[in-house]
């Protein structure tokens, strides 16, 4: 497993905790081990379908509750020269592609998504560290795309790949999510924030906004959405970049 | 307690079935891991606020701040309401956040730490806690132990019974005889306090950090007054249940080790005699 995140200067008076969740954390490599969190997360999933309503939604919060400030999370510019050039020419040549298991792949320029019926909401965003800011929020549905792209049959999940590379293994950012999630109505793929154009920091030019799931469920940077019947052909095939490189929960409804 | 007329000889009493001890070592275990992932959880942003949001620049109650995170040793700052503290050297581990960017931690976090991972077991395991209160709460409610062994009597309420429940407590004075067989007045406060109103809090506010849940039920935010409220509860109310197991083990070796081991551990439980040293 690559090492995640080097540490240094270790010292604290809760090394004791430190020293037991040490053999947790090796434990999450065994494979019966991973299976067990791999099932809890399953239940997790299945329990919260039941008593949550489909397209039950995440409250929307008045502009008066906007976040002064919303900290910037995980990559904050994507490196490398095929960002750079997107970025100088606004991306105007670029296209977001939806592909996979649809009947009808698209590629549309930033301008065309903007032509959509939009949606905009004031949504609390959860990173998992623990941290909340509200943001306003305005992109197209994910669930009016695959309208236009229709879905084939065996059509499960929608894979979100990124721009931006991670330097901690060099790998692109990716997440996924279910269908379920992926046409809810507050599931959104945002080329607004607060009322301007997504900033850079944010994830431009397309971020997810998967209301009802956890921080890094949000990917940034989107570059184009795949839809598949199964993960494991992907990345590591645990779903997203966090669940294979760091053991990352898939469902993170909670 | 009034001393009894006739001492009591020493007697066996079975004092806890079945269910008690099985929830009891399991709760035990549960809250164990409970505890660690959830610290570690709460180290990666040791700030707690008090409303709905709550990110760098927002206001805290509680905080950990830290400059010259570049140093081996970073020079810390404990916030707590208004006070402030230098806690260079006890609080405060640096680690690169992979982006370029360090987090400060409260304390060093495990060298191969997968922070994700922290989270999962931690969800794994609020399960079994979650899971087992509503049916341990059933059990005793259905097997009228909590009306036997829980609810204050009356005699247990009258003021000079806990003045000395009180006074024996301060004195850390064994109970024995015919008062050994029942909990006293703070025994039953305690564990009434940890299994209707502590686990409950934490169930509910842990429930109230999820985005699906509270689509569900959006009165959880205004319960707790916010997200980050809810959050902030989580971490009051574990802090006290970690408060009730020092002093329940504390308590346990002043009631004696041994009888109290065996009888969570077989159910029997030894009354000594009413004078016996």
């Amino acid at each position: 497993m690559t090492e995640l995140i080097s540490r240094r200067a270790l010292l604290g008076s809760l090394a004791a905790t430190g020293t037991l969740l040490a053999g947790c954390s090796r434990l999450d490599d065994k494979t019966p081990f991973r299976q067990l969190l791999g099932a809890a997360d399953g239940f997790t999933m299945h329990a919260q379908r039941l008593i949550v309503a489909k397209r039950a939604l995440v409250r929307e919060l008045p502009l008066a509750q906007l976040s002064a400030t919303f900290p910037m999370n995980g990559t904050t510019l994507p490196k490398g020269d095929y960002y750079a050039r997107l970025l100088e020419t606004e991306f105007r040549g670029w296209k977001l592609r939806v592909h996979g298991l649809v009947d009808r792949p698209l590629a549309l320029t930033l301008a065309q998504l903007q032509s959509l019926p939009a949606r905009t909401q004031i949504t609390m965003h959860n990173c998992d560290e623990g941290w909340s800011a509200v943001g306003q929020w305005t992109g197209v549905q994910l669930a009016r795309l695959f309208a236009l792209s229709g879905l084939k049959p065996g059509a499960r999940y929608a894979v979100f790949h990124c721009l931006d590379k991670l330097d901690l293994d060099g790998n692109y950012y990716y997440e996924s999510i279910d269908l379920q999630d992926a046409l809810h109505p507050q599931t959104i793929l945002a080329y607004g924030m607060n009322g301007r154009q997504l900033p850079v920091g944010y994830g431009a030019p397309l971020r997810l906004r998967v209301e009802t799931q956890i921080g890094y469920k949000n990917a940034k940077y989107v570059d184009r959405v795949e839809v598949v019947d199964r993960l494991d052909a992907i990345g590591k095939g645990r779903g997203g970049w966090w669940e294979d490189f760091d053991n990352a929960v898939w469902y993170a409804g909670q | 307690m009034q001393p009894q007329q006739d001492p009591v000889e020493r007697q066996i009493d079975y004092r806890h079935p079945l269910p008690v001890r099985v929830w009891h070592w399991a709760n035990a275990a549960v809250l164990a891991v409970l505890l660690m992932t959830g610290l570690l959880i709460f180290d990666i942003h040791p700030h707690l606020y008090w409303g709905d949001e709550g990110h760098e620049g927002v206001p805290a109650f509680l905080s950990l701040s830290g400059t010259h995170l570049d140093r081996d040793v970073p020079q810390t700052e404990l916030q707590i309401g208004s006070h402030r503290w230098d806690v260079t050297g006890i609080l405060g581990s640096v680690i690169d956040d992979g982006f370029g960017g360090k987090y400060l931690l409260a304390a060093a976090a495990p060298a191969d730490w997968q922070f994700g991972a922290t989270r999962g077991w931690h969800f794994a395991f609020a399960w079994m806690l979650g899971l087992s209160l509503p049916l341990y709460g059933l059990y005793l409610i259905g097997s009228g132990r909590l009306t036997k062994m829980l609810l204050p009597t009356r005699g247990d309420l009258e003021l000079r019974s806990i003045a000395s429940e009180f006074w024996q407590h301060l004195r850390l004075k064994r109970a024995r005889g015919e008062s050994a067989r029942h909990y006293n007045l703070l025994q039953k406060a305690s564990y009434l306090a940890v299994i209707f109103v502590l686990i409950p809090t934490l169930v509910l506010s842990g429930l109230t950090m999820s985005n699906a849940m509270t689509a569900a039920f959006p009165d959880l935010i205004a319960l707790f007054g916010g997200r980050q409220s809810a959050r902030s509860m989580h971490f009051i109310a574990a802090m006290l249940l970690v408060s009730f197991v020092l002093v329940h083990v504390f308590q346990v070796f002043v009631a004696g080790f041994f009888n109290m081991m065996r009888s969570m551990i077989t159910g029997r439980f030894v009354v000594d005699r009413e004078d016996s040293a």
